[in-house]
């Protein structure tokens, strides 16, 4: 899955809940991310972490664990029942999203997907509001095809915060460059904090499970020095 | 069980396959404990377990009461062992869970109906007065096998808890407070620890204390409780996979031998308490002058 | 106490029992009318009656599991049960819940439960007369019940006490020596494959001598399954002529 590099992007500040960013908010163009909210003339925050800005982006980054569905993010499911024409799946977001049967690549009425109870997939946020259950869908709305979506066979699933996901995803994080010099492994980044991964052996997957796991609180060069740890 | 805990195929067959071969997520050997740290105090009778990432924490109190009518001669033991929301995901209040019943059978029958503790001992007159020995037993966080836990930060907080001094002259009775005397350590008769077994397959394959991803996909499992005499306090394997006799006397035996790791643990534990206490109080008889 | 200790150690047990001797067993499948399966036993003092209800429809859609029948256990002791006081034991009273839990337990690997998925087995067990043995009778009752029920099962679960006192090894104690201390385990064995499903001790035991007292408590489930399939089978047989237009 092609990702383009992140526009540049700066950490302005740390922002506590009930802050006031200090915004010109007659300025055309500003938009707010999550964490911010106009409140009449000036703009407070109502998350805490950093206050990151990208062009005239302003949003505020932190470290949560739990999932709040956008459409167009690429999750980690897990199948957890069967509807009239649709699957169950637990994102880890408040409430289980639907994914219909119709779609996936090359699905028609006859012709069903072959998923069960308990298996992992890769898919796509097709729908996402407060008032409705999210939906999701297994191909690319663009091309109609699978694009990678679907089912993912064996590896295991590291459960993490968002910020990591996003780390991973955009690269910002060495680690996964790092442990490939090393191991031959795949992953699947999902934004609902969820990572699937896999390599040829047992002891590899875990390998890569434990590194992973432990990454999340190194920084780069904490991260080389793990890497080599284990390369010895 | 909590929709968001369930494990999914792909990782229930990375762990058993991975058993198979004898490797376990976190690289541990199929019998060894997770790390264990056992921090003691401040307070006499204050003990924080942290098994790998399960947290328990117990904390021993006392107070004096009148003995049980149908016990004069003795002191009385309350174990508390409420398993809260905080660590469970999913528990509802009001009924006791079949896990929470299962916890507080399993350390009440290791530490209070096998008289781990010396409860005749602690009656100071009898039919009037004995002290009551609280242990509260909190989960802070479940990352499985918490009742190995729970059952070394019981046994550790008992060991480590001190009462006040009692002086009984005739019908006088003089509870002598903290800093007047010292208090006085529980008479602890044997100290029984848990070892809790998890079994997959058909038997074949077990792991010794299982974390919470390999309890999920257990078929069944077996406690055991052994003291320092050797004796089996408790032994509970109540159902879940059928096993070869064969099979439960190996566990007996390694049980026996992870014991008395755990049981060093412990008295480490004492010992740097003890140590803590005596630069305190020392350094306090250097500031008081 | 000790009146009971010198009777032990005279290797003959109060109710005149060798140390070696099963209490007397009476069984009886199909008491009940209503109940899809039900059984009555007595062993010695101790009576039990279980019913079984299923493959039902589950109660609470929280209970549901999508590719197995769950199963419940509730497990009642009687005020009159206990000789010496009325006591009405409530149904969160936790040593019960842990008994039922243990028997659910037992049952669920043995039971076909990949049969009836999404659906539910209810077995209820009643304790008329308490003289010790609680989870050994709960167990061999409900084996009957769920016999009775026609509800695929492996094979038999029976389950026997043993005891040890000062080096003698007894077998299946009464509530008295319960009371005396004696380390007593509590074993379910599945007769045919020789495996083990439940395992109950509360009282301390040296290591050593788990594997005599295991032993003869494992004979002792033999011995029970005797009856129990003696029981089954004439009931069978009597059901068939009964039925049998000749």
């Amino acid at each position: 899955m092609k990702h383009s590099k992140p526009t540049e992007r700066t950490k302005v500040k740390v922002v506590l809940p009930g802050d006031t960013v200090s915004l010109d908010v007659t300025t055309p163009g500003i938009t707010l991310g999550p964490g911010l909210i106009q409140a009449g003339d000036s703009i407070s925050c109502t998350k805490a972490g950093f206050l990151v800005r990208s062009g005239s982006i302003y949003w505020v980054e932190n470290d949560q664990k739990r999932y709040i569905p956008e459409t167009g993010e690429h999750v980690v499911g897990r199948i957890s029942g069967k509807g009239g024409e649709f699957y169950r799946v637990d994102i880890g977001s408040a409430h289980q999203a639907i994914l219909p049967f119709l779609a996936f690549e090359n699905a028609t009425k006859k012709n069903r997907p072959n998923l069960n109870i308990g298996d992992l997939i890769y898919a796509r946020v097709a729908l996402a509001n407060k008032d409705m259950d999210p939906e999701l869908q297994c191909l690319n709305p663009m091309n109609n095809k699978a694009d990678g979506f679907g089912k993912l066979e064996g590896g295991m699933v590291l459960k993490c915060s968002l910020r990591y996901c996003q780390r991973l995803l955009t690269q910002e994080t060495d680690i996964c460059k790092l442990l490939g010099q090393v191991l031959q492994f795949e992953v699947s980044i999902g934004m609902n904090g969820r990572v699937w991964l896999s390599s040829d052996t047992i002891k590899h997957i875990s390998l890569v499970y434990n590194v992973l796991k432990q990454a999340e609180a190194l920084n780069n060069s904490e991260c080389k020095a793990l890497v080599n740890k284990l390369a010895v | 069980m909590v929709k968001e805990l369930e494990l999914s195929t792909n990782e229930k067959e990375l762990i058993i396959s991975g058993l198979k071969e004898g490797i376990r997520l976190d690289g541990r050997g199929i019998d060894d404990f997770r790390s264990l740290k056992i921090t003691l105090g401040p307070e006499y009778g204050r003990s924080e377990v942290k098994l790998g990432d399960t947290k328990v924490l117990a904390k021993v109190s006392c107070e004096v009461a009148r003995p049980y009518p149908d016990r004069p001669n003795e002191g009385m033991l309350t174990l508390n062992t409420e398993l809260s929301p905080m660590a469970f995901a999913g528990l509802e209040p009001g009924r006791p869970s079949e896990e929470e019943v299962l916890v507080s059978r399993i350390l009440e029958k290791a530490i209070k109906i096998n008289r781990a503790v010396d409860v005749e001992g602690l009656c100071i007159v009898a039919n009037e007065l004995a002290w009551s020995i609280h242990v509260d037993v909190h989960f802070l966080d479940n990352d499985g096998n918490i009742i190995d836990a729970a059952c070394i930060a019981a046994i550790s907080a008992l060991s480590h808890f001190r009462r006040p001094d009692v002086t009984v002259i005739g019908e006088d009775v003089t509870i002598h407070p903290v800093d007047q005397r010292n208090p006085v350590p529980l008479s602890i008769h044997h100290t029984p620890i848990c070892v809790t077994f998890a079994f997959f397959e058909n038997g074949d394959l077990w792991v010794v204390d299982p974390s919470l991803k390999e309890e999920q996909i257990r078929r069944g499992d077996m406690i055991i409780a052994i003291n320092n005499h050797k004796e089996i306090c408790v032994l509970s394997k109540a159902g879940g996979l059928p096993l070869e006799m064969l099979t439960i006397i190996q566990c007996s035996k390694l049980a026996a031998s992870k014991v008395d790791w755990v049981r060093e643990k412990i008295q480490d534990a004492i010992a740097n308490a003890a140590e803590v206490e005596k630069r305190k109080t020392l350094r306090e008889i250097i500031i008081d002058d | 106490m000790c009146i009971i200790t010198v009777l032990l150690i005279l290797i003959s047990l109060m109710d005149g029992r060798r140390a070696n001797e099963l209490r007397k067993i009476k069984c009886k499948p199909s008491v009940l009318s209503q109940a899809d399966g039900s059984a009555y036993i007595e062993q010695g003092n101790t009576k039990c009656l279980a019913a079984v209800y299923g493959p039902r429809e589950t109660r609470q859609k929280a209970q549901l599991i999508h590719n197995k029948a769950n199963i419940n256990v509730e497990i009642s002791l009687a005020p009159f049960s206990m000789p010496q006081e009325r006591k009405k034991r409530s149904k969160s009273d936790r040593r019960l819940l842990e008994i039922a839990s243990a028997v659910k337990q037992t049952f669920e690997p043995i039971i076909m439960t990949n049969l009836f998925a999404r659906s539910q087995i209810d077995i209820y067990l009643q304790i008329l007369q308490f003289d010790g043995g609680t989870i050994q009778i709960c167990i061999n009752a409900a084996t009957l019940a769920l016999i009775d029920a026609g509800i695929p099962m492996q094979e038999y679960v029976c389950a026997c006490s043993a005891g040890c006192h000062e080096n003698h090894t007894l077998l299946d104690l009464n509530n008295a020596e319960e009371m005396a201390d004696t380390p007593e385990l509590t074993v379910a064995l599945l007769p045919m494959s020789g495996k083990l499903t439940l395992l109950q001790m509360d009282s301390r035991l040296h290591v050593d001598k788990l594997e005599p007292v295991m032993n003869l408590a494992a004979l002792g489930c033999k011995e029970i399954y005797q009856t129990l399939d003696e029981t089954v089978r004439e009931y069978v047989k009597d059901l068939f002529q009964k039925s049998s237009p000749y």
